[in-house]
Parts: structure tokens; C-alpha cells; sequence
């Protein structure tokens, strides 16, 4: 598997993706050797949870943009990518690579060993910024594109992404799989003095409603603040914010002139463990987006039985079942909004059947290692296909 | 002996002199029945084509536009030309002796194809970045010369056409004078001096 980030290197969902999924193919008997970025103080080579990490020089020279500097990392992913598999024997039977970062390293590699290719499209250029305004930006997309066509077949982390990558690269449907992102319900069962850390953020009275993302605008969390005098009406509160973007300060001006700011914390980012915990004091979970490709804060809220309400968008609204899994709202409606909060908040059996119901399906869909499951299923279906045509080198 | 030369460009696409320059390399090549492949770009006039002096030449095409500067642009043709170059080793039954690298562009493929498929490559230096952008600290330019630094440490041997370039790439490269050659397009023996290079070159990769 090829990807730019992996951890320790944590930038966005693709590190702890791979993290997780790597584990559980290693558990199901697939030799995982993942190629990475080099990160400081990280090996170059080490095993983690059974899979083979190989950390590559990417690239410290000064390069003009990111794109380009991608491109630079690229050279030197593939060329020791070459080297590990020409050291493997050329016992390798897929390249696996982690969305367009990896493209030109992925696409060369494929060819010169005749290996096939898969992709997981994690997101697309044209759903990121709603658009293709630049160059830059439609580089990308053709980049996307090039690859998507280029592989033996797509994996895409829900429905909604699948259809928006066939759409968006003409790729036909029986290239697109659809294998959904997990959770792993196990860290969120460590026992801890509850009230003591819930003191940290609320009054013992105050219901803590609680929304964890970006602060970019795709993200609604303006949505939330807007509802949340209508929410106070009917309910006594606390409302903490983690996360942290560009709309920060917008944010705080907003609660300041609602004279509400003593009802709202913004965390800023929180670690690991705090954020854990704080899943599972909070009496509800908000996830309120306009534009969700799969929406992994809902997840982890169903894992650590915390009440959901989401918004009725993208991948979001494959995740949760209205009255069944969660409340879903309407995207950008702060009355829908406040309305399924305080359905939430005020109807405690409500509140329990739907937060049980999406602990189940965390559980049993949301699984990594049903995932992996799933993933080497879709491996085995590119191999026997391969095995019988020509492209195969004799 | 099967080579398969990597240039930019080829006529008809013409950026300089070194389209012309490999044009009478591979012609003379076919002529002492060396089996020659010339992978190139043309976005116009893609695909295999083999012309009546025998020459056989892959014309490559951008697969994204558009791009934002050369390096993006170039770095991605690197997978076309591997595609191709494969595609050639895998139809001759794995025979492809000798890349053939004309200045850096295709340097990274041809790094590449070295350590997964054990073809060694010469690397021809026409031009060198630090000559084209003098005393540049752009960091354009300094990703080029690092692709020709590159190019120098893991080519077989480096091909040059002058006493003063193989000066020159001592200084800006560091390059060993046992590792570069001197070849002039203007001595009456030159296509055996390129012939005996690539086979002195072959002997080096080989040991």
C-alpha cells in the first residue's frame, strides 16, 4: 500500500484509515507492506501491528507548492517502492494506492512490474473545494482521474462517494466498490471517574452537547450556533466545540453578540484520550455538515454511545437511519437542528434505543475487521481476473 | 543489443538541437544492427510509428492537463514512458539490454525500470541545468539539478560530447571521471566510440 501520511505523520483520515485496516489484513493473512513518508523521529523501517512500514525520503529540498513537491516525493517513492519489490522477489500481488498523492508513483510501478492497481479514493478535488476553479486544482482532478481509470477497480468509503467518482471520472459502475470506513468500539470501553471529568466542561446539570470538526464553513458548524438560544429555551446546556479552522473567530463573535458565550466552550484541538473521554460524557453529538463524503465523527459518536444527530447529507446520511441510529435534520436548517437536539435531550428512552441501535451497527457493520474482510475479498477478485488475461507477464 | 533511447524530444518535435542529435544516433545505431526504440513525447502525434530509416519511436501523450509548471508536467510523462519501456521488455521476452537517457526529463523512469527490472541505464548529458539557470537558488531550478544528480549517481556511465562538459559536471556534480565518457558528435569514429561505451557500460552494470 502506497500513502503519503501514516502514523505517527497524521494529517488527515488516511493514516489512521490505513492503520487500522493494515492490522486486520495482517490478522487475515495478507503480507502488508505499507510505503510512506518519513516523519521526524520515526523509523525508516520498523513493523507495526504486523505490517511492514518503509518510511522514504520525501522530498526536504524548497519546492514552489505542494503539488509539485508531491510530485518530487513521488520520484522517490517509486524508486525505493522498486527496490522493496524487487527485494520481495517480485512476490507482490497488488499495489494498493491512498488517493491522487500517490498517483504517479502507484500508476509507473504498475506498469513496469506489471502488477495490478487499486485505488481508494478518499475524497475528490471537485468535492473538496465544490469545484474546479484553478489549474492547480483541475490538475488534480485529471490526476484523480488518471488514476481511477488506470486501476483494475475504485474503492470509495460510501455510497455517496461512489456515485460522485463515477460521475465525476466517467468510471463505470462495476469499477467502483464500495467498502465503508470503521471504528474500533475497543477504546472507547476504558474505564474513568466520569464526574470528575466531566467537571472539566459542564455544570452537573448542564446537558453537554457536543460537535468535533473543522471549523470550516462544509462543516456547519454555524448551523449549530444558530440554534443553540432556540435549544436553550427548552434546555439547560453546555455546548463544546472541538476543533479548529479558519471560522473561529467569526464563531466566538457570533456567540458574544447572542450573549451566550458562557454556554459555549471551543476546545480547540484536543488529544487523543480527552476527546475519547469526551465522547462518552456527552449527552448528545451534533454533526450538523453541509458536505460530508463520508462523515467519521459520526462513527466514533455510535461507537462511544453518545446520541447522534446528523445532518440528512453525503455519506452521513448512508451512516444514519432516522429514529433508528440517530436524528437526522435537514443540512443548514438551525430549527431542524434545534429541534432534533432537544428531541434528543428531553426524550431519555428515545435517546437510549437510538444510541444502543447505532453501538450495534458500529459494531457490526463499521467493524475493521469485517472490513478487511471485504478488502481482501476485493483483492482476490482483482487477482482472478488478472490470472486469466493476457496483460499478465509469462 | 537492444537499446531503448529516452529523449524529450524527437522530430518532428523540435526543441533544440539534441531532436536532431538523436535522430542520427539512433539512425546510425540501426546501421551497425543495433535494435533501437526511441521513447519521446508529442502530444499531437501519439503512438508507435516506424519511419523508413528504420527507427522505431513510441511518441508518448500528456495523460494531465493542465499542469502547473514543468516539473508537474514532466514528472508525470516519467509513467508513460515506463508504461512504454515495459511494454517493449515484456513483448521481447525480457531482452532489453541498455536505456539510453538523453538529459534529465526521463531520468526518474529510467531509475525506475534500473531497480525493477535491472536495465541499466547511460545517462547523455546535453545540457545542464546549472548552465541553463546560472546561479539560480529557484526552486524549480534546484529540483532539476536534483534530478540530474540523480541521474549521475545511479547511471552505469555518463555520456558526454566535450572535454569541457565532463570538466563542467565535475564541478557542479562531483561526477568521478572514471564514471563519465567522452564521445565527440564531430570524430569520424563517433558511433563507435558510442557503441564501445555502451558495451564498456553494460560490462560496468553487469559487474
Amino acid at each position: 500500500m502506497l500513502s503519503w501520511e501514516f502514523p505517527p505523520k497524521t494529517i488527515g483520515g488516511i493514516s489512521p484509515h490505513l492503520f487500522n485496516l493494515s492490522r486486520e489484513l495482517v490478522k487475515l493473512g495478507v503480507d502488508t507492506h505499507i510505503v510512506t513518508c518519513d516523519f521526524p523521529g520515526a523509523p525508516e523501517r520498523e513493523v507495526v501491528n504486523g505490517a511492514h512500514v518503509l518510511r522514504v525520503d520525501s522530498y526536504k529540498t524548497p519546492s514552489p507548492d505542494f503539488a509539485t513537491w508531491d510530485s518530487l516525493m513521488n520520484v522517490n517513492m517509486q524508486k525505493e517502492t522498486a527496490s522493496l519489490i524487487t527485494s520481495l522477489s517480485r512476490q507482490v500481488d497488488i499495489i494498493h494506492a491512498h488517493d491522487w498523492l500517490v498517483a504517479n508513483a502507484a500508476l509507473g510501478l504498475k506498469h513496469v512490474f506489471r502488477i495490478p492497481l487499486a485505488a481508494t479514493i478518499h475524497s475528490t478535488e471537485v468535492g473538496r473545494r465544490n469545484g474546479l476553479h484553478t489549474d492547480y486544482e483541475r490538475m488534480i482532478h485529471q490526476t484523480e482521474n488518471w488514476l481511477a481509470h488506470e486501476s483494475w477497480r475504485v474503492i470509495c468509503c460510501s455510497h455517496y462517494m461512489s456515485g460522485q467518482v463515477r460521475w465525476a471520472y466517467g468510471l463505470p459502475q462495476d469499477r467502483v466498490t464500495t467498502i465503508p470506513n470503521g471504528v474500533d468500539v475497543s477504546v472507547y470501553e476504558k474505564e474513568f471517574d466520569r464526574a470528575e471529568f466531566r467537571k472539566r466542561f459542564a455544570f452537573p446539570e448542564e446537558k453537554i452537547v457536543l460537535f468535533v470538526g473543522r471549523l470550516v464553513y462544509e462543516k456547519g458548524v454555524q448551523t449549530l450556533m444558530s440554534a443553540v438560544p432556540k435549544i436553550l429555551s427548552r434546555v439547560n446546556a453546555k455546548f463544546v466545540v472541538v476543533g479548529d479552522g479558519g471560522m473561529r473567530d467569526s464563531l466566538m463573535r457570533q456567540v458574544g453578540n447572542m450573549r451566550l458565550a458562557h454556554r459555549i466552550m471551543f476546545t480547540g484541538f484536543l488529544d487523543e484520550d480527552s476527546l475519547r473521554k469526551l465522547y462518552q460524557v456527552a449527552d448528545v453529538c451534533v454533526v450538523p455538515s453541509l458536505y460530508e463524503p463520508f462523515g467519521i465523527t459520526a462513527l466514533e459518536a455510535m461507537a462511544a454511545k453518545t446520541p447522534l444527530v446528523a445532518s440528512n447529507t453525503g455519506g452521513l446520511s448512508e451512516i444514519v437511519e432516522h429514529d433508528n441510529t440517530g436524528t437526522k435534520v435537514f443540512p443548514g436548517n438551525a430549527d431542524s437542528v434545534a429541534w432534533g437536539v432537544t428531541r434528543v435531550l428531553l426524550d431519555p428512552g428515545y435517546a437510549n434505543w437510538i444510541k444502543l441501535n447505532a453501538y450495534q451497527k458500529a459494531l457490526q457493520v463499521y467493524d475493521w475487521a469485517k472490513i478487511a474482510k471485504q478488502t481482501k475479498e476485493f483483492y482476490e477478485q482483482i487477482l482472478k481476473e488478472y490470472d486469466g488475461g493476457s496483460w499478465k507477464p509469462t | 543489443m537492444r537499446v531503448v533511447i529516452f529523449t524529450w524530444e524527437f522530430p518532428p518535435r523540435v526543441v533544440g538541437q539534441l531532436a536532431f542529435y538523436v535522430n542520427r544516433l539512433a539512425a546510425e545505431l540501426i546501421k551497425k544492427n543495433v535494435d533501437v526504440y526511441v521513447v519521446t513525447y508529442n502530444n499531437s502525434w501519439t503512438g508507435f510509428h516506424q519511419g523508413a530509416d528504420g527507427i522505431k519511436a513510441y511518441r508518448i501523450s500528456d495523460k494531465v492537463q493542465p499542469q502547473i509548471n514543468v516539473l508537474t508536467w514532466i514528472l508525470s510523462l516519467n509513467q508513460e514512458v515506463e508504461r512504454v519501456a515495459a511494454d517493449i521488455y515484456y513483448s521481447m521476452k525480457r531482452e532489453l539490454n541498455l536505456l539510453d537517457v538523453h538529459d534529465w526529463h526521463f531520468i526518474p523512469a529510467a531509475v525506475t525500470l534500473k531497480r525493477a527490472l535491472k536495465i541499466p541505464f547511460v545517462f547523455s548529458v546535453d545540457s545542464i541545468e546549472p548552465h541553463r539557470s546560472r546561479n539560480s537558488g529557484a526552486p524549480l531550478s534546484s529540483s532539476i539539478r536534483s534530478m540530474e544528480s540523480l541521474g549521475m549517481s545511479e547511471a552505469a556511465g555518463v555520456l558526454v560530447k566535450s572535454e569541457w562538459m565532463k570538466q563542467e559536471l565535475k564541478a557542479y556534480y562531483n561526477t568521478s571521471d572514471n564514471k563519465v565518457e567522452v564521445v565527440s558528435p564531430d570524430a569520424e569514429s563517433w558511433i563507435d566510440g558510442i557503441l564501445a561505451t555502451y558495451q564498456k557500460r553494460l560490462e560496468v552494470a553487469a559487474s
